[in-house]
């Protein structure tokens, strides 16, 4: 048991370090969220031009074949440095990766440059009305024309689909196979086209991160069919695999500044010896440092055993209750200078809430880890 | 960056999780508690020729030579069967003189510990785990944190609710700081036994969840497992996750006491915290869990509970941790002002 970084991880979050001081991210615009998304994509420009994009992708496609403990250290020293995720995160993290997997020659020559330096935008197209924690469920669907698959249907919580090129969608292609997580297929879907509409979804934030989708006779040709007709729900999970192990890192350390500046804010109004204040903060305090633990401990165990270990499912699930149980203390704590309209706290008491339910609701998450980890049977 | 213990960790985990099984099983430790902490000897005298007690302590004192981790990791196993034995006291008691003591109080105790020809208590003078016959007594004092070393002291048992260990007051005898002049070696040797005590936990709660496990898909009502049931799944999600956050926190305990001291008031504060309240919840969601067998004294998850509930009391509750860790976290972010 050893947790201190080695030479090779201490080296290589030296020259990040030197890097980000020699390219300081600067401050993203405030208040306008398409000033903003622009920005978020210089600044992955210039992360790919200095070789930091996508340092979990392997050499040959631009990235650094950083092991998990070294992508892990990237994010955690991109929050400390006040960064935020590159602008084509969906496409770093995901699309790229399954297209690694999955894709033709061709396909990954097309595709993977264009993701690196945020050219091309990538979007996910999974989650639907009626599918949302249940994925099998999908009804989107694909029909084959020719040598063309026309898809009708509608995707919703699309972030960025404002801004994307590409779609991952996974439609239904086989309507009447004998499982439902059967007859899907994955693709690759140029959204710049007729028959793919994108309605911003306002959120209770009053932004509008995400989107609906309308899918009325959009085209996608057979070449951009990833891993195979009917093959749609393997490579999804390739996709949802990938979701959630670098993000942890970023994650946790914007929590822990979070945090800090809500302690910092109590102390500046004498708050801190008021022991109920404190036995508040020292709990969040824990729960940060038991997520950074704990992902640390997941890391290890895929690094060790190739799968995460029942530490894995956790973290997310801790995630979105601390950051929820943070901002809601801080609103307590700040009082209505905290729920001011346009004040930072407001907003991250607001969002926060999201944070239970995007990339898998924790009440899905204990289902899987009642399932999957802990091996109790399901209901039939 | 290797957060999971080495081979040889892991070696000595299941090695100690076979002995037990076969030596302290229910019925064992049943026997015991219900004779009111009847430790069993045979038991003590196998760990001791085993060189358990002396586990941390170093080969010049007739120890191991090994660390604060493999005593985490014996310690949970020992919480894994509810153990009737001075183990915990004894052993962490002496892994703390061995790290922290002056060259005087090393020669003088810790022989005889690691042998466990004699044994130590820990806690408080309120709540003293062991202490009846002991040779040497940890105390940790508040509020300055220092361990005290106390020897000669008057012990009077203390019948609680766990009846699995033995527990007396403490009053009278010779005190002096764990150490040079007490201090931050003095800190931490106290933060030394937190962290043994949180890793016991670890293992109590391990037990807990596993013996929920098994019983809620064997239990049938409605013609199914209980097990099936969300309301019950999430309930045992949540002592896992209890379980894993006790787990993380013990397991950084063990490791800054030996590997980075600077560390290690945060860490042993962050196990005890973790280790107080999780090993609390975790065996009182076993209890419910086994629905009214769980509240019969015949079943044996209340061992857990009450087990939990002393472990908890040692540690001195959470708040007391959480305090600290909210006064360390004021100071960092005071100081990078």
């Amino acid at each position: 048991m050893d947790l201190t970084f080695d030479a090779r991880e201490t080296a290589f979050r030296d020259e990040l370090r030197a890097w980000l001081a020699a390219n300081p991210p600067g401050t993203p615009p405030h208040g306008d969220e398409d000033a903003h998304y622009a920005w978020r994509r210089d600044w992955q420009r210039r992360l790919a031009e200095g070789g930091w994009a996508a340092v979990h992708w392997p050499a040959e496609h631009g990235g650094r074949g950083a092991t998990l403990t070294q992508s892990a250290i990237f994010y955690e020293e991109l929050a400390a440095a006040g960064a935020p995720l590159p602008a084509n995160v969906l496409g770093l993290l995901l699309a790229g990766p399954t297209i690694m997997t999955w894709g033709t020659q061709e396909q990954k020559e097309r595709h993977l440059v264009p993701i690196l330096t945020a050219e091309e935008i990538w979007c996910q197209g999974f989650s639907e009305p009626d599918a949302g924690s249940d994925l099998a469920a999908v009804k989107t669907r694909a029909v084959k024309d020719g040598d063309e698959w026309v898809i009708t249907g509608q995707k919703v919580w699309t972030s960025m689909a404002q801004y994307a090129k590409w779609c991952m969608l996974v439609a239904r292609t086989d309507p009447d196979a004998p499982k439902k997580h059967q007859g899907l297929t994955y693709f690759l879907m140029d959204m710049e086209q007729d028959g793919v509409e994108v309605v911003p979804l306002k959120q209770i934030t009053g932004e509008s991160e995400f989107n609906e989708l309308f899918l009325d006779g959009a085209r996608v040709p057979d070449a951009n069919v990833l891993g195979g007709v009917g093959n749609g729900w393997k490579v999804a999970l390739t996709t949802l695999m990938n979701e959630r192990s670098g993000l942890a890192f970023f994650l946790q350390v914007r929590m822990r500044q979070l945090l800090d500046q809500l302690v910092g804010e109590a102390s500046a109004r004498g708050l801190l010896d008021d022991p109920v204040v404190a036995d508040k903060l020292g709990e969040l305090h824990l729960r940060c440092e038991v997520l950074r633990l704990t992902a640390y401990r997941g890391l290890t165990a895929i690094e060790t055993y190739g799968q995460p270990g029942p530490e894995g499912s956790l973290t997310k699930w801790m995630w979105s209750d601390t950051n929820q149980a943070l901002t809601q203390l801080a609103a307590d704590l700040l009082g209505p200078e905290a729920l001011t309209d346009g004040a930072p706290w407001a907003f991250e008491l607001l969002r926060a809430r999201g944070n239970s339910i995007e990339g898998g609701t924790t009440e899905v998450l204990k289902n899987i880890v009642a399932e999957r980890v802990l091996g109790l049977p399901r209901l039939k | 960056m290797h957060f999971d213990l080495t081979d040889d960790q892991k070696e000595i985990k299941r090695v100690a999780r076979e002995l037990l099984a076969a030596r302290s099983s229910w019925a064992r430790v049943r026997e015991a508690a219900e004779g009111g902490a009847r430790y069993d000897d045979a038991l003590w005298r196998e760990l001791c020729e085993l060189g358990w007690p002396g586990i941390a302590v170093g080969e010049e004192h007739g120890g191991q030579g090994l660390g604060a981790v493999e005593l985490a990791v014996l310690l949970e196993e020992l919480g894994y069967a509810c153990a009737a034995s001075p183990f915990l006291s004894t052993a962490a008691a002496a892994a703390a003189i061995e790290a922290c003591g002056s060259g005087a109080q090393r020669a003088r105790w810790l022989p005889a510990l690691a042998s466990g020809e004699t044994t130590a208590g820990i806690g408080t003078r309120a709540l003293c785990a062991d202490g009846v016959g002991a040779a040497v007594l940890v105390l940790l004092e508040r509020p300055s944190g220092e361990a005290m070393l106390v020897s000669g002291a008057e012990c009077a048992p203390l019948a609680t609710i766990d009846p699995t260990r033995r527990y007396a007051t403490v009053s009278g005898g010779d005190a002096e700081p764990l150490g040079d002049g007490g201090g931050a070696g003095a800190r931490a040797a106290a933060d030394r036994v937190r962290a043994a005590v949180a890793a016991e936990v670890v293992g109590v709660a391990q037990r807990a969840l596993e013996m929920t496990l098994a019983y809620v898909k064997e239990r049938r009502q409605f013609g199914v497992p209980v097990g099936a049931f969300q309301a019950v799944q999430n309930r045992c999600a949540q002592m896992l996750l209890d379980t894993e956050s006790a787990r993380s926190t013990a397991l950084f305990a063990a490791w800054a006491a030996d590997a980075a001291p600077e560390r290690l008031p945060e860490a042993a504060a962050l196990a005890a915290a973790a280790a107080a309240d999780g090993g609390r919840a975790v065996t009182a969601s076993a209890i419910q869990a086994h629905g009214g067998i769980g509240f019969t004294w015949e079943a044996d998850v209340h061992w857990l509970y009450k087990r939990a509930q002393l472990d908890a009391a040692l540690l001195g509750g959470a708040r007391q941790h959480r305090a600290r860790l909210a006064a360390l976290a004021a100071g960092r972010v005071a100081a990078s002002a």
